[in-house]
Parts: C-alpha cells; sequence; structure tokens
C-alpha cells in the first residue's frame, strides 16, 4: 500500500530549491544569460555584504506545520495576524507522506543576499544593519518593485509583499517589532511550540547547516523519530 | 469590532442569491457557536423541518479567537438540524479544526449561512471576499481528498503550491481550506461526515447527508487578509506565558501513565497512543495550535486522524494479526475519504459482529450479508463494509441510516437496546463515557441533542485515576485536590460536584457539574473556540502544582484579544444565555421533558469497565467521597435507577430555571437573559412557562 508522494526532497534540498537554484547556476553558467547583461542578483559574487550574527536555523522534521510562526511574525510586525504578511512561510500538506508534508521558508540571512544587492535604493530601502549585519527592509523607503523579490535565492521568495501598501516584507530577524515590547528576541522563535526553530549567531553554511535535528531523547520519549 | 470581519456570507442554493449580513447586528453572540445560533434563531422560521427538508439551514461560523494568536483556537462551528440523532433530529452543533477557521476570516467572513438546496452539485468558491457558486458535477462522486486536490488546482491555478500569486486584495502562497463530503454524503448518509484537510471532521450530526441533500459538495475559502486584536502586545505575551508555564515540553515531556494515551489538556502533546500504527512521525497542528496532537506518517495512511478515527479499527487488526499493522491506518484514511462517521462505525462494527455470532447477520441469515466477516480485521472486510456504508449497497443501505435506524429497520431495535448489545446511549449515539458510571456525559447529552463529547472533567475524574490505578501508579493529583479545584469555580463554589460515589450521582451537585458543563463549553470552547483537546485544563503536569490553565487562560486571552475585561463568572453567564437560546429551539421542535431518557440498558444492565492493564480486571475509577473522605474509587460494576434518574432531571430543569414538568423555559428567565425574541416565539406555540 502506498500513497502517491507530494513534493520530493533531493539531499534535504526541496525540488522546489533544486529547479530554483539550478535555473539560476544555468544562467549565470552562460545559457539564457548570455543574451542579456547579467543581472545584479547574478553578479552578486562581485560584490561584498557585510556577514549578518543573527540567523534562524529550523528541524524541518520536528515543526508540525502549526503556522503559529506566521501568525507571531505578522502580529509583532503588523499588529494582526495575517499569513501574507508572514516574513516566515510554512508550506504544509496534508495529504503527503512524513517527511516531505511540511517545508519551513526562513529567510537565511544570506552570507551572499541576493535580494539586497538587487534592491535599486540599496542602504535605503533593502539595508543592512551595521551593528548585527541583519538585512531588512525599511518600509518607509520601499518603493515597491519587487526587484529583491525576483532576486530571493529559493522558491516561494522569502519576501513577501503587501499589495495594498505595495512594499516588500522581508524577515528582520525581529529587530524592530512595533507591536511587541522584548529586547533581543524572536517571535517565531519564541512562540513555536515544538522548538523547531532556534536563533543561532554562527553563520550556518549551506542547506544542512540551516536545517538541522533538534530531536533528541525528549522527542523519542513521545514516540517520534530522532533520526 | 476585534477578532470580526464584520461580514456574514448568506448564500441561497436554491436562488443562488449571495448577500451578506452585518457582523455588527450579532456582535453579542461573538462567533462560532454563539453567532451561528443566533443566526439559525432569527432566519429560520419553520424550526421544525426535517433534516434533510431544504428549508433546514446551515450556519457555519469560525471560532470568535481563530484567526488571532490565541492557542489552540482554529476551530469551526456548525449548526442546524442534524440527520444523525434518533428518534428525533434534533437542532444541533458540530465542530472541526485544521486550517478553515482562520482562512475563513481571513476571506472576509466571520459566518456562512447556507439556506436551500441547490438544483445540481454545487461547490462554493471565496477568495478574498468574492464569492462564486461552481458547478460541481466534475466533483460528485470524488472521495474528499480527490475534491480537495482538484479544488486546490482549480484555486490555485497553474502556480503550484508554495509559490506567491495575487488574489484582489493581496498575495499568498497557501492553498485554500476546503470544507467537503464524500460519496457518504452524497449519498445521504445519517453517518456522512464534512470533512477538511486529511483528518479533520466535521463528525457528528451526520451533516455530510444533510450538505449531500442540498447538492453541496464543498466549499473552498482563501484569504489574505487580516484578524485585528484589541492589543498584540499583551496577546503574544499572553501566548508565551501559556505555552512556557502549562505547554508540554516536547524537548522534555513528563510522561505518566495517563499520558501515555490521554493528551486532553492544555499541557497535552502529540502522543503515540493516538495512531500507533506505522509509527506516528510527525506531529502536526490545526492553524496556531501549541499542542499539535495529529500524526502524520511515512506512509500517508491516517495522517491527521486521531483516537477514535484512527483507532476504531485497531482491536480487529490486532486480533487478526498479532499486532497492529499498517491496516489500521489504511481503515483511518478510507473512512475519511468516503466521509463516514468513524465514532460510530467503532461500536457499530462490535454490534453487527454480535449479530454475525448469533447467526442472525450473515450470508443467508435473516440479515442477508455478503461481508466477509470471517475477514474482520482484513482491509478487505473494512472495504468492503464502507464502501456498502458509502453507496448504500448492501446491508450498508440500513447502516448508512445510523445504526439505531438500521436495527429498527431490522426489526431488532427493542430488543438490542434491552440487552445493551447495541449500545446507542443518548438519541441514538453510541456510548462514549458511560453514563452509568460516569454520569455527568450522558446527562448533557441527553439534555442536550448529541453526545456531548466535552472532555473538561474526563481527563482528572476518569482517565487520569483509571489508566494510573490499574498500572500501580499515583495520579499526579488527589481525588481531594481535584474536587477542590473544581469546587473553586464560579457560579457553584461544591466539590461535590466531582463525587461520582453512587450516592451523590442524582443530587443538585451533579445537576450543577452538568450545567457547568454546558456553559463553560458553549462560551470557551464551541464560541470562543478553544478546543476540547485544550481546554479545560484543571489538571496538567507543566502548570504549577499539577494545576492546570483555567481559568486564568481564557481570561487572558479574552482580554488580550478583545480588550474586555470579563469575569469567569460572567462568560459562564454568556454560556448560559446561548445554551438557553438552544434550548429554545429543541422546545419549538417538540421538545419535552418526556422524552428525555436513556434506553433501557442504562437501568438494567451493570456496566462492568475497562481493563487497560492485562490481567487487572475492568475498572472505572472517579474521585468519590466515601465517609468523609475523598480518594478514587471504583465506581462500577453500576446502572442508573430509572427513578432517581427522573428526580435528578427535575433538580436539573430547577437548578436552570426551567419548568420541572414539562422542560420547558420560564419567560422570566429568558427574559432576564435577554432572550426576549425567543420568549416571543415560545409564547406564541404555547411552549413558555
Ligand atoms: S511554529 Fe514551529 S511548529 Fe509551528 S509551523 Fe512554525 S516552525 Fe513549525
Ligand atoms: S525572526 Fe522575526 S521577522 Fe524573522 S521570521 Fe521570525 S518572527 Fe518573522
Amino acid at each position: 500500500m502506498g500513497k502517491d508522494n507530494g513534493e520530493t526532497k533531493h539531499n534535504g534540498m526541496t525540488r522546489r530549491d533544486f529547479v530554483k537554484i539550478s535555473t539560476t547556476v544555468a544562467a549565470a553558467l552562460g545559457g539564457a544569460a548570455a543574451l542579456t547583461l547579467p543581472s545584479r542578483a547574478q553578479a552578486a559574487d562581485t560584490q561584498t555584504a557585510p556577514a549578518s550574527k543573527k540567523f534562524l536555523i529550523v528541524d524541518q522534521k520536528k515543526c508540525a506545520g502549526c503556522m503559529s510562526c506566521m501568525l507571531a511574525c505578522s502580529m509583532v510586525h503588523e499588529g494582526s495576524s495575517n499569513l501574507s504578511s508572514a516574513r516566515i512561510q510554512i508550506i504544509d500538506d496534508s495529504f503527503a507522506e512524513f517527511p516531505n508534508d511540511v517545508e519551513i521558508a526562513v529567510c537565511r540571512q544570506c552570507a551572499d543576499p541576493a535580494c539586497y544587492y538587487a534592491c535599486p535604493l540599496q542602504d535605503k530601502a533593502l539595508c543592512i544593519d551595521p551593528k548585527t549585519g541583519v538585512r531588512y527592509i525599511n518600509k518607509k523607503e520601499c518603493i515597491g518593485c519587487r526587484k529583491c523579490i525576483e532576486a530571493c535565492h529559493f522558491t516561494p521568495s522569502r519576501i513577501s509583499f503587501n499589495l495594498k501598501h505595495k512594499v516588500a516584507l522581508k524577515c528582520d530577524m525581529c529587530q524592530d517589532t512595533p507591536f511587541w515590547k522584548q529586547t533581543g528576541k524572536q517571535a517565531c522563535v519564541e512562540v513555536c511550540p515544538q522548538n523547531a526553530i532556534k536563533f543561532t549567531s554562527e553563520q550556518p553554511c549551506g542547506h544542512k547547516e540551516y536545517n538541522v535535528n533538534m530531536r533528541g531523547q525528549g522527542w523519542a520519549k513521545l514516540g517520534l523519530p530522532t533520526d | 469590532m476585534y477578532l470580526c470581519t464584520g461580514k456574514i456570507l448568506r448564500v441561497n442554493l436554491t436562488t443562488r442569491k449571495i448577500s451578506t449580513l452585518s457582523t455588527s447586528d450579532y456582535k453579542e453572540w461573538l462567533g462560532g457557536h454563539g453567532l451561528a445560533v443566533a443566526l439559525f434563531f432569527d432566519l429560520v422560521k419553520a424550526k421544525s423541518v426535517g433534516a434533510f427538508d431544504p428549508g433546514n439551514t446551515l450556519v457555519i461560523a469560525p471560532s470568535y479567537f481563530s484567526g488571532s494568536l490565541v492557542p489552540a483556537a482554529c476551530r469551526t462551528e456548525m449548526v442546524g438540524i442534524q440527520a444523525q440523532s434518533y428518534p428525533y433530529e434534533w437542532f444541533t452543533r458540530t465542530n472541526v479544526g485544521g486550517r478553515f477557521a482562520n482562512m475563513c476570516k481571513y476571506a472576509g467572513f466571520d459566518a456562512i449561512v447556507l439556506e436551500g438546496a441547490a438544483e445540481k452539485p454545487t461547490w462554493i468558491n471565496i477568495v478574498d471576499s468574492d464569492v462564486e457558486l461552481v458547478d460541481a458535477t466534475n466533483l460528485w462522486g470524488l472521495d474528499t481528498v480527490d475534491t480537495q486536490k482538484v479544488i486546490f488546482k482549480n484555486v490555485i491555478g497553474s502556480a503550484g503550491y508554495g509559490k506567491w500569486r495575487a488574489t484582489k486584495k493581496g498575495e499568498t502562497i497557501q492553498r485554500p481550506a476546503v470544507l467537503t463530503i464524500g460519496p457518504a454524503g452524497e449519498n445521504r448518509s445519517r453517518l456522512g461526515t464534512v470533512m477538511t484537510d486529511m483528518g479533520n471532521a466535521f463528525g457528528q450530526g451526520g451533516f455530510g447527508g444533510v450538505w449531500g441533500s442540498k447538492n453541496l459538495k464543498a466549499i473552498s475559502v482563501l484569504g489574505t487578509g487580516s484578524v485585528e486584536v484589541a492589543n498584540p502586545d499583551e496577546l503574544m505575551q499572553a501566548r508565551i506565558w501559556a505555552e512556557k508555564n502549562y505547554g508540554a515540553d516536547v524537548d522534555n515531556p513528563r510522561i505518566n501513565a495517563w499520558q501515555e494515551f490521554i493528551t486532553s489538556h492544555f499541557g497535552g502533546h502529540p502522543n503515540r497512543g493516538w495512531a500507533p500504527y506505522d509509527q506516528q512521525r510527525r506531529a502536526s497542528g490545526c492553524t496556531g495550535c501549541h499542542l499539535n496532537c495529529r500524526p502524520r506518517t511515512s506512509s500517508g495512511y491516517g495522517n491527521e486522524s486521531i483516537c477514535v478515527d484512527a483507532l476504531y479499527y485497531q482491536n480487529w487488526d490486532l486480533s487478526k494479526h498479532g499486532k497492529i499493522t499498517e491496516i489500521t491506518g489504511y481503515a483511518a484514511d478510507l473512512a475519511q475519504r468516503l466521509g463516514i462517521n468513524s465514532f460510530e462505525l467503532h461500536t457499530e462494527l462490535a454490534y453487527l459482529k454480535a449479530l454475525y455470532d448469533k447467526g442472525v447477520l450473515g450470508r443467508g441469515m435473516k440479515i442477508d450479508t455478503d461481508l466477509p466477516f470471517e475477514k474482520i480485521g482484513e482491509a478487505e472486510f473494512i472495504q468492503q463494509l464502507l464502501t456498502q456504508i458509502a453507496y448504500r449497497k448492501g446491508i450498508g443501505n440500513d447502516i448508512a441510516e445510523g445504526i439505531p435506524r438500521a436495527a429498527q429497520r431490522w426489526g431488532r431495535y427493542r430488543e438490542d437496546t434491552e440487552s445493551g448489545i447495541m449500545a446507542a446511549m443518548f438519541w441514538g449515539y453510541p456510548v462514549h463515557y458511560d453514563t452509568r458510571a460516569e454520569v455527568y456525559w450522558g446527562y448533557a447529552s441527553i439534555v442536550g441533542a448529541r453526545d456531548i463529547n466535552c472532555h473538561d472533567f474526563n481527563v482528572p475524574a476518569y482517565w487520569m485515576p483509571s489508566l494510573d490505578i490499574p498500572a500501580k501508579k499515583t495520579p499526579i493529583v488527589t481525588a481531594e485536590q481535584v474536587a477542590k479545584w473544581v469546587g473553586e469555580m464560579p457560579p457553584y463554589h461544591d466539590p461535590e460536584m466531582m463525587n461520582f460515589a453512587t450516592s451523590n450521582i442524582y443530587s443538585v451537585h451533579m445537576a450543577r457539574t452538568t450545567a457547568w458543563l454546558l456553559h463553560y463549553s458553549t462560551f470557551w470552547k464551541q464560541t470562543c473556540g478553544l478546543c476540547d483537546n485544550a481546554f479545560a485544563d484543571f489538571v496538567n503536569p507543566y502548570g504549577p502544582n499539577n494545576r492546570g490553565i483555567t481559568p486564568e487562560g481564557e481570561l487572558k486571552f479574552f482580554k488580550a484579544a478583545t480588550g474586555r475585561k470579563i469575569s469567569f463568572e460572567e462568560s459562564l453567564e454568556m454560556g448560559r444565555k446561548m445554551h438557553n437560546l438552544s434550548k429554545a429551539i429543541w422546545t419549538l421542535q417538540g421538545r419535552h421533558r418526556d422524552m428525555e431518557v436513556f434506553p433501557d440498558y442504562v437501568f438494567s444492565v451493570d456496566t462492568e469497565g475497562t481493563s487497560y492493564v492485562p490481567g487487572e480486571p475492568p475498572s472505572y475509577y472517579m474521585p468519590t467521597k466515601e465517609n468523609g473522605k475523598w480518594d478514587y474509587r471504583n465506581v462500577v460494576p453500576r446502572h442508573l435507577d430509572r427513578k432517581k434518574f427522573e428526580e435528578w432531571k427535575t433538580r436539573y430543569y430547577e437548578l436552570e430555571g426551567w419548568d420541572p414538568k414539562t422542560g420547558w423555559q420560564k419567560e422570566k428567565v429568558l427574559k432576564d437573559l435577554g432572550l426576549d425574541k425567543a420568549a416571543s416565539e415560545l409564547k406564541a406555540t404555547g411552549k413558555l412557562k
């Protein structure tokens, strides 16, 4: 007995990630790109951005797909719950087999921030915090051109768009939470009931270091898999 | 208005007219159940129509707290005339989790009113307040999973799930939340459920069959809107406070014997006891939940099915194969796909097998069936049984009417309810927690209109002692302490509400237990939407001194989300008001005190309890007070006394301020509650005291 698969993952990377990155690489290698000038995103390696000191790492197998992180993210930034305003997105498929049923789509505060390079108002709209290196969007300056959304390495783009106010919305590691009085915490980390999102100040390297196993003996006690 | 979108959608399936009402006209009813009952009362003039009559109006309402950050609150209520109860089709409620409640509000609606019946199969597509009635001919006949998949494709388009797409109002990567019926509902089965995602059902009430009678296949909601709350910071703090002080610590769980199996409290957690086949792999949650009780498996079978829907075939599988196999998960999946109420299947299987063993049912027998009973426990048997029910083939045509009606058709109802081999206990619903032991469960069900299914007292008063004591463990809270905590609750402040000694089960204390359960549940769970799997929370191994979050948590969430500070007493009073409105509807349908009775076996046959520990005799441990001393004691074997039960009813009606002779409401009570409309409607029919 078997059921049809949802999106399968390859080497811990989703097919969506894989296709998007493969396309980017193919373009950079001269296929389609040969016809046009390389975009700023493709020219990323020619720029250097100061490193971030704040990152989120996640455990995709521990996540419950409950979207509490999304509701909290929107709540602390916008003052209301709204799935579309969440800077972290959960893709949850009831019908798929574990572990292909859930994907946490979270901003990686990339070492190579394509969004930052793509922004026509670099350092005004898409900014890098000089102290923490966090890549964030200054809503007041954002002109809603969507270049950052298109440039993001991942699918879905880790940057969302508020259609009403025509601004892009991006994870700022909760440095600016007008609707939540706190210092130095992340709403998603605090609210996640599964402890499936963690903060780290160490730059993770590659998919494997952003997606880690946070399931220990306690998890095993619940009869849930730790491998 | 915080927590509300401001609009109620009204769809007339007969005339295809789509209109809206303003939520502000129903402000006092908040949302969820309260709002749904109020809308039903106002919009339905002929309240005594049959379940399958086009005049039966259904109201679907996301809970008041849904869409916000309040934990375990993504619940949706549906009310209307049910098809399941026997012998009368009472007005009732049913409730579902998943993603629907939040998404419905983000799509712009606080409730959906469904009137009339469509001429041909129809589904309703709602995207950011745009509403369209769509031909469902291509969906009719599909199971609940395939229906959802087709609708997802239709709504999302070619971009696929997980890609940004624009609606008129916003952008989303999410897919719609869809309520749908399967073949059982299409064929007007009284066991028909309305499903959403894989394992979430409007299970009780037979509303799948009602949808089928309306030619309504599905409702899909997708929204990019927001739910506003009064104080976002306060709500964030309340949520974090609740999780840190009362939520399970999944990295360091505290597990006693009872928690291996039962998670129904705020500190509950995903648990292998709920779905042991194929190892439970992911703990998955409804939107915004902190508890995440639903399993997802590596085979995909039984995804999101918990408790009885996951387990109804388990023992048959176990006795056939000597272990629990994937067949248990397959059976769970099949019931969800066909849209069949697995709670009824659970007891139904034992009944059918008993008739088979008696030589009454089987090949060439009086109740002739080709079902291969020798293969019970195998996939083949359950596949054939469920298919026959869903498509009304063979004896499936009788069973699709629900077991009491099937027994009636087979001429067995009287005999089998006297002996109790047919375990229908309240309004034809199968026994859940046994009235003969856990009396208030049956009392609340019989003065209501369905299996009450409220586990508020059930965890501290039954599961904890009944699993711990036979396993030679000491419950983490004493019987006296449980009684003390319950005794702190307004409005009764009565520890004797937890005394289940035979000397106390017909007392005014047990009337209070019943009334408290109904009023609390109506307000906090069915209206505000706190999940029954998390609330009320009296005993919680993560709380200070093992004390649960009730009532502090409920009040904190209410205050943060609405900006209104209410007392716990006021909340119960609002629950009382809402419950009285349902009661008025039952009276208008013809309810009289004389109808509120259990089947004969409840008054003549003892319940023995259950044995959970191999080698231990069956038992039913509950808090009791004997000779002034509280303890957990075995309360079975026990059956109820008919005369004393009638005396209990009198005490209960008097407690509610109703007329003890008829069970009808009194004008003063209704007017004091502000239910003047109900009072005048009852008066016009001569049913007001
Ligand atoms: S809050 Fe945690 S468990 Fe829930 S969806 Fe987000 S990451 Fe997953
Ligand atoms: S760190 Fe803050 S901004 Fe980033 S995803 Fe989490 S809640 Fe949203």
